[in-house]
């Protein structure tokens, strides 16, 4: 009897977790979906907002339902039972667990490997340096054609691979733009990559994620701040106007 | 007069000005002589003075006393208890052996600095309360969230669980006190040196770099930053030293028939932590010392202009402050095992696989070191087995959490504060546990670290989990350290109040990092606040919930209910003696005679006294 009724109560917290699942999935407040990456990450994410309310669930409901039904009535001094363990139930908790972070472990690589575009980023798209400063960026067009150098503007083509290369002048930044759920680490004397193909046309904030002194809370396109400005994703044929309009600009000065 | 030449605070006053003078004096000479330019070199001279004037700290207060004496051939009594126990409260400001009185020195130490870097907390919740900037600036922020996290870390979360250990342990396994009592009582003597350390460096611009510090943002900061090496340095010398103390005294000093199994849960989660402290605080004392010499002496470990590598720093900084989130919470997860067993009247369900895991934690806590890095630019390659390693770890976690509500099941469970806080621990635990798991993806990291998710994560963990299970656990001993029981009405007031604030401070945080808010930031986009002004308003709350605890402590300690000897029914040997005990804990050595957690047995002890009779024959194992 005791067994089943924790089957039972395993079996409602699944429901219960399930349901706290699908309430967090439909509370969350995600920035906009702006890359190629950016729905495999968020379906991760559901699923790990699944299988946590549903391990939070039965944890909880086993829990509750342990505390009332076995709580001690005023003056009791009776003891619990003298279990000291079930062999094959701590198995059981040991080995599901196991089971679980080895398929999230995998579901990962999978998706870390297929996030990385740079590989096709070099052979058909863009390849932008980013130099991070305090407090702000500055963005080299890596490719032949383009030769934009030291653009305190980000302007890049929609449905293009882009991979970064990103370096700092003086302190460790991180580049993070939300929309693309990318963030790469500028650490000092050493290149970083990464690698994103933007899929939304507009405009979308670039955020210093990292400490970087005191204008780190200003490195930030969110912030009222004139220091750094979105990135703008524009239609291929926009694109080749900017580059064409900022190199003739770069020429006359 | 003779309180300046015996070993005292008041010793103190003269000592420490001297060392920290003749170091000054010396490095003066040495540059002059050596024709160094500028000969006056202020910062220079006031590291040496602040490392020497620690020396000169620690002989003032006596911790050389015994030691130099022994060296010197000087008249030594081995029976001379003059320093072991406290007669009067003045006895707690001096150097004292008693394992005892260094816990409670620890305690009320450690929690004092808790209430400081809540406050450093509270200022800053404060600004960020609305948008726009309003009362400080970006670098008093940026110092407030540095000295925030560097005095929580350092000066209580670690050390907090020293001293609870400190007084249960010796008592836990029947030992008088610890292996090294003098090296114990240094060991506490470091802690309020660190801590005045770390906080007089806001006297000279202090440090505005996190309590991670990365070079080379901290090459740019003002004397203070040195002062946090200084510090940290010093706590970690602390923490190794009481590690130490820790290992001997549970490998070897154990009463008879103690044998590994039949240790109370605590026991194994000390050995567990202790082995962590001692093998990972040296690599954050090395990093510490290469940072210093970086900044005041011109080396270059992490400075890039001379070849140096910045990422080498975080590496050896994790491989430490990995391990370290494991040394603060191992312990915890033994306090919580007590406090469970005790309150539910029943043995903890797994009693062996709750010991191996920690363990296995302890042990895996050393592979895991560089998913604080996945962003940092390291060796690609390194990320996808640090994510297994870390994805592993939630297995013996999950494993203790599930054997707690295994003991909670069937059991017959009281409702009190102490066992409050530990249900409330396993529901925060659990929640921080599971963004932890999301987190070590490495592409889900990827897309949201460095943000306010992190800032939840780690709250949970830290706050949710440690600084609840160090409720607990201080709920719980009270009647023994006292003597007088607690109110418990006032308790549970501050646990629900503690517990939804809690969340109401932390959770909202998640959503804010999924957004896109970065952390450490002193200003944020619009749309963040008004889960903004919850989180402070909840912050407020949770810092005043804190007054309760701190009343219902002071006003218990004097005018509670006395508590007699076992006011809970423990079985283990701590509650053996009166309360509290006396100095040197166990008028006869004890015999241990079975498991710590034999709920449920009619009649069944875990430890006698020979002169007393068996109840039953010996059983052997748990």
């Amino acid at each position: 009897m005791k067994s089943l009724s924790v089957l039972t109560l395993s079996i409602l917290g699944t429901v219960v977790g399930a349901v706290i699942g699908v309430i967090l999935i439909l509370t969350r407040t995600l920035p906009e979906e702006a890359s190629a990456q950016a729905g495999g990450i968020d379906d991760l994410y559901s699923a790990f907002l699944w299988f946590s309310g549903i391990i939070f669930g039965i944890v909880t409901l086993i829990l509750l339902v342990a505390v009332i039904r076995f709580r001690a009535r005023p003056n009791d001094t009776r003891d619990g039972s003298n279990l000291h363990g079930i062999t094959w139930l701590e198995i059981v908790w040991t080995v599901i667990p196991f089971i679980l972070v080895l398929a999230v472990a995998f579901v990962s690589w999978n998706l870390l490997n297929a996030n990385n575009v740079s590989g096709a980023a070099e052979k058909s798209g863009q390849r932008i340096h980013i130099s991070a400063y305090q407090f702000g960026w500055k963005y080299t067009y890596l490719n032949e054609d383009i030769g934009i150098k030291d653009s305190q503007e980000l302007v890049v083509p929609v449905d293009v691979p882009i991979a970064f290369d990103i370096t700092t002048v003086d302190v460790m930044h991180s580049f993070w733009v939300p929309a693309w759920r990318m963030q790469m680490g500028a650490t000092p004397a050493q290149t970083n990559y990464a690698s994103a193909t933007p899929t939304k046309i507009g405009e979308f904030d670039i955020v210093c994620a990292f400490l970087c002194g005191v204008g780190h809370t200003q490195m930030n396109s969110a912030v009222d701040s004139n220091l750094v400005s979105k990135v703008k994703v524009v239609s291929q044929a926009d694109f080749d106007k900017w580059v064409a309009e900022t190199k003739s600009e770069a020429a006359a000065s | 007069m003779t309180a300046v030449l015996r070993p005292t605070l008041a010793r103190c006053l003269w000592t420490t000005p001297l060392f920290a003078a003749l170091a000054v004096f010396v490095t003066f000479a040495a540059r002059a002589i050596f024709n160094m330019d500028p000969v006056m070199q202020e910062n220079t001279f006031l590291t040496v003075a602040y490392i020497f004037g620690s020396v000169g700290f620690i002989v003032g207060i006596g911790g050389m006393d015994y030691w130099w004496t022994w060296i010197t051939g000087g008249e030594l009594d081995p029976n001379d208890h003059s320093q072991h126990g406290a007669k009067s409260w003045r006895d707690y400001f001096k150097f004292n052996t008693d394992h005892k009185v260094i816990g409670i020195q620890y305690i009320i130490f450690t929690f004092i600095m808790y209430l400081v870097g809540g406050m450093f907390a509270e200022v800053f919740r404060a600004e960020l309360a609305k948008p726009g900037m309003q009362s400080i600036t970006n670098g008093t922020y940026n110092e407030l969230i540095s000295s925030h996290g560097t005095i929580m870390i350092f000066t209580f979360m670690v050390p907090v669980f020293a001293g609870i250990g400190n007084y249960v342990i010796p008592l836990m396994i029947g030992a008088d006190d610890m292996a090294f009592p003098r090296l114990n009582a240094v060991s506490f003597w470091l802690l309020p040196l660190a801590g005045l350390i770390l906080l007089s460096a806001w006297a000279y611009g202090s440090y505005d770099t996190g309590w991670t510090a990365y070079p080379t943002l901290q090459d740019q900061s003002p004397f203070g930053q040195t002062l946090f090496q200084i510090g940290v340095i010093i706590a970690g010398s602390s923490s190794i030293a009481t590690a130490v103390n820790f290992l001997v005294t549970i490998v070897a000093m154990r009463a008879p028939g103690m044998t590994l199994f039949r240790m109370p849960l605590l026991c194994w989660a000390n050995l567990a932590t202790s082995a962590l402290v001692v093998a990972a605080t040296p690599f954050v004392a090395g990093a510490m010392f290469m940072a210093m010499f970086d900044r005041e002496m011109g080396t270059h470990f992490f400075t890039t202009d001379g070849g140096g590598t910045a990422l080498a720093y975080q590496h050896i900084f994790w491989f430490y402050s990995h391990p370290a989130v494991y040394i603060m919470v191992l312990p915890g997860f033994g306090i919580i095992s007590e406090v469970i067993a005790t309150h539910a009247r029943k043995p903890v369900f797994g009693y062996r696989a709750v010991a191996f895991s920690s363990a296995g934690i302890a042990v895996l806590g050393f592979s895991v070191w560089a998913h604080h890095m996945f962003a940092s630019g390291m060796q690609s390659w390194l990320r996808v087995p640090i994510m297994f390693a870390t994805l592993l770890i939630a297995v013996p976690t999950g494993i203790k959490i599930f054997s707690w509500v295994g003991t909670l099941w069937g059991g017959v469970v009281r409702l009190t504060t102490a066992n409050l806080f530990a249900l409330g621990f396993i529901v925060a635990f659990v929640i921080g546990g599971l963004s932890g798991v999301m987190l070590a993806s490495v592409p889900f990291d990827l897309s949201i670290t460095n943000s306010y998710f992190i800032v939840a994560h780690f709250h949970y963990v830290l706050f949710g989990g440690s600084v609840l299970t160090v409720f607990a656990g201080l709920y719980h001993w009270f009647p023994k350290v006292t003597g007088r029981m607690y109110d418990e009405k006032l308790g549970k007031w501050h646990f629900w109040i503690t517990f939804i604030a809690l969340n109401g401070t932390f959770f909202p945080m998640h959503y804010q990092g999924l957004e896109g808010m970065p952390r450490r930031v002193a200003d944020y986009a619009p749309q963040f606040g008004w889960s903004n002004t919850v989180i402070t308003i909840s912050a407020f709350i949770l810092g005043a919930s804190t007054l309760i605890f701190v009343y219902n402590m002071v006003h218990s300690a004097r005018h509670g209910k006395p508590a007699g000897a076992n006011p809970w029914g423990s079985l283990t040997l701590e509650w053996m003696v009166s309360s509290p005990p006396p100095t040197f804990n166990f008028p006869t050595t004890p015999r241990v005679i079975g498991g710590p957690y034999r709920y449920g047995e009619e009649g069944v002890k875990h430890a006698i006294f020979p002169d007393e009779q068996p109840a039953e024959t010996e059983k052997v194992g748990a």
